[in-house]
């Protein structure tokens, strides 16, 4: 029982690090960094007509990124942000949907 | 994917830094000033303008929080707060932010010294329909307070709800700097189209506007614009004005405008002149537009050659407009959010001095670089072309809203980041 509790244990531990493995904040950063920051802020608190996206979870960024990537009308920028979004990859969208919850608060 | 970004932006740099008519940035002619920068405000929330007094006090704004003033001495007091603020000597309920809009403009009377006034340009919910206004107030002895508003224009309009455009939120292209021309004393005030169709051409409604008015908000005496226009209007056909100066000799006065995704432009103002801005639909050869607007037709979700949206949608349309005041400079045909100007005075500024600054915000769409930068226009004597020069900003790129001269000669340059800087040329 304990060796099949611990066996339990340790593949959770496995999944949960393969997770945190596969999104990389430092990947995401460099993303943000590159192509977001001009608009929303180095700190993410928003400028001028953009948004603040700090405090945002990574399911709300992932979802919003998603959508735009899409071809979703999400809202009155939707515009300028379909095109900052078409070529982000799945991994892309994860990396900066952890750096971006992770970060700013 | 980062290796892709880093790629495209390196091109977009080697081409932006190659294009016909751009020079190559940098200060290491033999004519240009070595350059230095002082922070002197951090930390603010969308500085947006500033104003000075002789003495360098300085008045600035915030576009959601409102007017204050920093002293020689570098203590800042705060004088009129809008909506949800505190801290400040005095607070206005009805002044509001929201997308592009809030409180905007700021300047200071020719004769502060006597009458101690101080304008500021906001958007107001004093009215149901919202509009912006321009506001005088009494500074007070110390600095510390400010009173006896008055509100010498209340009737700018002001975008009151979303629309199915690029920035399509309220408050959009809602114009907003404001100043004092030392030729003639008046205060010019510039507008923005809201995103309607209507409203650049109309002869009453003041968007898409350059006002010159006195300082109680009257016309100027010999202001010139069609017959049946409101008096105050100077110029009209105006897309959304965010910049203006005057020429430090003949003191005439220089707009800076936003493009519609290609064409920001520049231009010497005409008095009673057209712009040759029009956006509405079905003229032009053009058809229905979404929500009558055809600002960014003929395709606004994606990006196209500038050249080809220019043609659809010209910002000076000179074929409907024979008379439409021409620009000086297009931007190279691009739009990348042209938002303030300046001319620089002095021979601090060496082989500088005289030239105008242009700051750029910076708009990353289609295949347009994002631009982030202040250029020098050497500005033709016929005011139909310019020589350009990019300045190597010693701060690094920002979303650069505000660029003013200080009494000091140097030039103070507010960004959305949320720094006010001083620049000096050595």
């Amino acid at each position: 029982m304990k060796r099949q509790m611990a066996l339990i244990i340790g593949t959770a531990l496995t999944l949960v690090m393969a997770q945190a493995q596969a999104e990389d904040i430092s990947a995401g950063e460099a993303i943000y960094t590159q192509s977001c920051a001009h608009c929303h802020g180095g700190s993410g608190q928003g400028m001028g007509s953009f948004p603040s996206i700090a405090g945002q979870d990574a399911d709300y960024i992932a979802k919003r990124l998603t959508q735009y990537r899409a071809g979703e009308k999400v809202g009155p920028n939707t515009p300028l942000m379909a095109p900052m979004a078409t070529d982000l990859s799945d991994d892309d969208i994860a990396d900066l949907a952890a750096y971006i919850s992770t970060t700013f608060e | 994917m980062i290796q892709r970004i880093t790629g495209l932006s390196l091109c977009a740099f080697l081409a932006s830094a190659m294009a016909p008519g751009l020079a190559v940035a940098d200060n290491s002619d033999a004519d240009a000033p070595e350059l230095s920068y002082t922070t002197v405000l951090s930390d603010l929330k969308d500085p947006w303008d500033m104003a000075f007094l002789p003495d360098g006090t300085m008045f600035f704004t915030e576009k959601c929080h409102g007017l204050s003033v920093r002293l020689p001495s570098g203590d800042v007091n705060p004088l009129l707060g809008m909506e949800d603020t505190e801290d400040y000597a005095t607070t206005a309920d009805d002044l509001f932010c929201h997308g592009q809009a809030g409180m905007n403009g700021v300047a200071v009377d020719p004769d502060f010294d006597d009458n101690r006034y101080v304008y500021v340009y906001s958007a107001s919910r004093i009215t149901p329909l919202h509009k912006n206004r321009v506001i005088r107030l009494t500074v007070n002895d110390d600095f510390s307070d400010v009173s006896d508003r008055t509100d010498i224009v209340e009737d700018i309009p002001y975008k009151q709800t979303e629309s199915d455009h690029p920035f399509g939120d309220a408050g959009a292209h809602n114009g907003g700097r404001i100043r004092f021309n030392p030729g003639d004393g008046y205060l010019y005030v510039t507008t923005g189209d809201n995103h309607d169709g209507e409203i650049p051409q109309h002869p009453t409604r003041l968007g898409g506007k350059v006002l010159r008015i006195d300082r109680d908000g009257n016309a100027a005496s010999d202001n010139n614009p069609p017959d049946g226009f409101n008096q105050r209007i100077f110029t009209y056909g105006h897309r959304n004005v965010q910049g203006i100066a005057f020429h430090p000799d003949t003191h005439e006065t220089f707009v800076a405008e936003h493009g519609p995704w290609h064409s920001d432009e520049v231009k010497v103002l005409e008095n009673g002149g057209n712009a040759g801005w029009d956006p509405r639909p079905n003229v032009g050869g053009r058809g229905d537009c979404p929500d009558h607007y055809c600002g960014y037709m003929p395709d606004q979700m994606e990006g196209m050659d500038p050249e080809e949206r220019r043609a659809f949608m010209p910002m000076t349309d000179t074929e409907r407009f024979p008379d439409a005041i021409r620009p000086a400079w297009d931007n190279d045909k691009k739009s990348q959010g042209m938002s303030s100007a300046e001319f620089l005075t002095g021979s601090q500024w060496k082989g500088w001095e005289g030239k105008m600054v242009v700051g750029f915000l910076g708009i990353g769409f289609g295949d347009t670089p994002i631009g982030q930068r202040l250029d020098l226009l050497d500005i033709a004597e016929d005011r139909l072309s310019v020589d350009v020069t990019t300045m190597s900003v010693p701060m690094g790129p920002a979303r650069f809203r505000s660029v003013v001269q200080g009494p000091d000669g140097d030039l103070y340059v507010a960004v959305d980041e949320g720094e006010i800087y001083q620049i000096t040329p050595e």
